[in-house]
């Protein structure tokens, strides 16, 4: 159920060059890199989420924590 | 499935040493590879990318090598063995990057001066491929005794690497199809 919630309010990532709505496909839990980061720790996943995206326009990628 | 886009599949020449034998076989593989419809590759020689090896990470990446890696739909990864292992110099670039490989296929070329083909440094790669976020390919193309492969020109003197590489450049290709397809509309649930 926590999963369905955090998927219903997640805002959707839109390609900065197509403006169209890209694609998640990935999740991964990475090591902080910054002070911030640290300071972001999800401290179930020890970690930072971070979703990958793709855009579905012109294949370009991004990544961002998830929010 | 149709698509306007090129598949774009760049060529890594993972080695910077002076008189470096894998430039023959990086050279080949982009030949093939460049014949087929629908491709778009070049070869990017880690050679000539002058990232710094005093940084601090990802510091190092440099911004045309990092926007080559996020438009990629798959590399091929050229490595000569040495000492068993894969050049660190080419580690190097590869840690430059991270979310630009996530879903991306990698398929490998090794190159020995022996009989191996680069196989040790190969088994070497695969983990590091891995935590990259890439998927190495089922085949791997294998240049040993590169000497007796290309003479000192590069022109090939084994006919049968034209097959080899065939097959090899043909997984890579479904594979660069397939995730593609699967990144840009198959939504992680």
């Amino acid at each position: 159920m926590a999963k369905k919630a955090a998927k219903e309010k997640r805002e959707k990532m839109i390609c900065p060059v197509c403006g169209i709505e890209m694609n998640r496909h990935a999740e991964k839990v990475r090591e902080p890199r910054t002070p911030e980061e640290v300071a972001a720790i999800d401290p179930v996943l020890d970690g930072l989420l971070v979703e990958h995206h793709t855009c579905p326009g012109c294949g370009r990628g991004a990544a961002r924590t998830q929010p | 499935m149709a698509d306007e886009r090129p598949l774009s599949l760049p060529v890594i020449l993972g080695t910077t040493r002076q008189g470096r034998m894998s430039e023959n076989a990086a050279r080949f593989v982009h030949g093939e590879l460049s014949k087929r419809q629908g491709v778009s590759t070049e070869i990017i020689d880690i050679a000539r990318l002058g990232f710094r090896i005093d940084d601090a990470g990802e510091g190092v990446a440099g911004a045309e090598f990092t926007e080559k890696m996020n438009m990629a739909d798959g590399l091929i990864i050229v490595s000569p063995e040495y000492n068993h292992s894969f050049p660190g110099l080419l580690k190097h670039v590869l840690d430059s990057c991270l979310e630009e490989y996530i879903h991306k296929p990698a398929a490998i070329v090794g190159v020995s001066a022996g009989s191996f083909g680069g196989a040790r440094g190969i088994q070497n790669l695969l983990p590091v491929l891995r935590e990259l976020g890439l998927t190495a390919t089922f085949t791997d193309l294998y240049f040993g005794s590169v000497a007796k492969i290309f003479d000192m020109t590069g022109r090939l003197l084994e006919p049968a690497f034209v097959e080899r590489t065939a097959n090899f450049l043909d997984e890579l290709i479904w594979m660069a199809t397939t995730f593609r397809y699967g990144r840009e509309n198959v939504p992680l649930e």
